[in-house]
């Protein structure tokens, strides 16, 4: 037999079994539904498929990470009203945010778009909240400004920092959170406008004090 | 965003998998609709497609072993079974994803990802509805071929809701094509390009230079359209296209070989192939594509006599050089059958039937057979069942039958 490549496997199984997750969230739908409301195993099914969604989600993360290493994914850009973009990534993350009674919620100007690939990026706002959900106190902000030639989205949270997390970087069961960066960085440096790039940046957040993740992605200045 | 009543909207469930078409069916009924139909294979959809119109179409874009979800889309789209002003949500897995954005031409109105909740499913469906009400104008001026009317609808929708503004371009440029005017669109497709990247906007520029007749500047974007998304294979049909106009066949053929290595079950592509294969006295390889031809016909919406007609015309072809093998024998006899079985009520069709099996069968020394056949055709002509034979074809046969 011939020999393949150990990615490929890896990621091909990644895949089979995020389908399988997918057949547990369904199933799991099921039962949420035909338990009642006041029923004391309603917060455990919650927690279950909140973990679950979680897992799908990282397991889609590094479905991309693979892509992109491998130079095996094609950009999709499409140009998106923020203000919408923003608002699904909000309402699709809420119930993670509230199971850990998190406070979840965006900003940005109500006309301002952005081009870029919407499924990349909802990847990585969905890794950078899940991140942010770990570490803030009491709430989250998605916010998305333009700098120049860029487009900013900032996942920004009220816990300890980057700093930190930094010196725990020896905590071996931890160590996910560098696969995330990684994979925030690679998917913002697949998006290039006139030989510039996209790029991230750890940074404090101005307005809750805690980490604040931010993701540069480069524009084509209208006229 | 407005709580949609979705209770007036008729929707159509296309998934083969059995537990997610119970889920998504329940999701449906628990939103409001009441009119629910179900297809778990493409050859099912396009028969409900036929019968009856759909307000939201919700199509896996896995659907087993037949065609995919987003050939099905392809073909109701371009043989306009869906209209315009109805709703197609595609539901994909990470993994099709590429395959899906890499047809340009034939986008579903949105695209959701499994697994997905009742409530996403719910707020994503009552968006694409919002947007559709929308573009209501537009697309019931698309719908009725009324291009002027489609441009002047688009530009009052881009006015009143500026996050339209993409689609209503692409509508414009489009529709300017279709009015013939080429240089308004391609300035248009310009203007798009000038402040974002769009693969539609790359492809109506192409388009723009192709019909002005600039083909070096349409190759160009073309292949710039292929560098860029290696899976948009509509870009290999269009070059194929160029190099018909540049009068270099085999070029073309080539590019079609290699179009349909990446996407073999485009049925209108295998024509095509079959058509310049047969120009240029390939029949060999014209026959290999009407054969995939014949058999993508059968769940297609292109099911039409041409397809099998010109499977017998290029095995007849190969006949004229050599006599043919018996598995070609067989394929000619299987395809002969399924115009008997369907399409022989036409006598253009007869004709042309009866002139490739005679052809085949003086070709395989037996003009006894053909010679039967051949007073077949004579006497259906005289019922008016069938076209005359014209005098060379009688000329012809009756040398080879005398001989």
């Amino acid at each position: 037999m011939k020999k393949m490549n150990i990615s490929t496997i890896l990621a091909s199984a990644i895949h089979e079994s995020k389908n399988q997750v997918g057949t547990l969230l369904y199933q799991l739908q099921g039962l949420k539904e035909s338990t009642g409301s006041n029923d004391p195993n309603q917060n455990k099914i919650v927690l279950i498929e909140e973990s679950l969604k979680k897992l799908n989600d990282e397991w889609v993360e590094y479905l991309y990470l693979y892509r992109l290493a491998s130079d095996g994914y094609n950009l999709h850009v499409d140009t998106f009203l923020i203000d919408e973009f923003l608002d699904d990534q909000v309402f699709a993350l809420q119930p993670s945010a509230t199971a850990k009674k998190l406070q979840l919620d965006y900003a940005c100007d109500t006309s301002l778009t952005g081009t870029f690939d919407e499924r990349l990026m909802t990847a990585v706002v969905g890794t950078a909240v899940y991140n942010a959900l770990r570490f803030a106190e009491s709430r989250i902000i998605i916010r998305a400004e333009q700098e120049e030639a860029f487009l900013v989205i900032s996942i920004e949270d009220d816990g300890k920092g980057f700093m930190l997390e930094d010196d725990q970087a020896d905590d071996l069961f931890e160590a996910n959170t560098g696969l995330g960066l990684y994979f925030a960085e690679l998917s913002a440096s697949a998006h290039v406008v006139n030989n510039l790039s996209g790029f991230i940046k750890k940074d404090t957040s101005i307005a809750l004090g805690g980490a604040s993740l931010k993701v540069y992605l480069p524009q084509s200045i209208k006229d | 965003m407005a709580q949609q009543d979705f209770s007036k909207k008729k929707a159509l469930l296309i998934e083969d998998m059995a537990e997610a078409r119970i889920m998504q069916r329940k999701m449906l009924t628990d939103f409001g609709f009441t009119s629910i139909d179900i297809a778990m294979k493409a050859e099912t959809a396009i028969d409900l497609l036929r019968s009856r119109s759909f307000d939201v179409i919700l199509s896996d874009y896995n659907l087993g072993n037949g065609k995919d979800g987003q050939q099905l889309l392809e073909e109701v789209r371009h043989s306009r079974l869906i209209p315009h002003t109805a709703t197609y949500l595609m539901v994909t897995a990470e993994t099709s994803i590429e395959m899906v954005m890499g047809a340009i031409e034939y986008q579903p109105d949105g695209y959701i990802t499994k697994p997905f909740s009742q409530a996403v499913l719910q707020r994503r469906l009552g968006k694409l509805l919002e947007t559709k009400e929308r573009l209501y104008k537009v697309n019931v001026a698309l719908d009725s071929n009324n291009f002027e009317e489609a441009i002047s609808a688009a530009k009052q929708v881009m006015e009143k809701y500026p996050s339209l503004i993409g689609k209503c371009e692409r509508v414009i440029g489009e529709s300017l094509l279709e009015i013939k005017e080429y240089k308004k669109a391609l300035s248009l497709f310009n203007k798009t390009l000038k402040s974002r990247k769009m693969p539609w906007a790359l492809f109506g520029k192409a388009k723009s230079y192709f019909y002005m007749g600039e083909l070096e500047k349409a190759e160009k974007n073309f292949r710039q359209l292929m560098l860029d998304n290696r899976f948009f294979v509509s870009a290999y049909d269009w070059l194929a296209k160029i190099q018909i106009a540049q009068d270099k066949p085999e070029e073309a053929q080539a590019t079609l070989v290699e179009a349909i290595g990446r996407s073999p079950k485009n049925i209108l592509r295998q024509m095509e192939l079959g058509k310049i294969s047969l120009s240029m006295n390939d029949p060999l390889t014209a026959e290999m594509a009407y054969r995939r031809a014949v058999f993508l016909a059968k769940y297609s919406c292109y099911n039409t006599a041409e397809v099998y007609l010109k499977h017998l015309e290029s095995l007849a072809r190969i006949s004229d050089s050599e006599s043919l093998l018996p598995r070609q024998k067989d394929n000619f006899d299987s395809t002969l059958k399924k115009i008997h079985e369907s399409f022989f009520d036409d006598p253009d069709i007869k004709a042309k039937t009866y002139s490739y099996e005679i052809d085949v069968y003086i070709a395989g020394k037996d003009p006894l057979t053909a010679k039967q056949i051949f007073e077949a055709w004579l006497s259906e002509v005289q019922s008016g069942g069938a076209t005359a034979p014209t005098k060379e074809q009688s000329a012809l046969y009756n040398k080879a039958f005398g001989g």
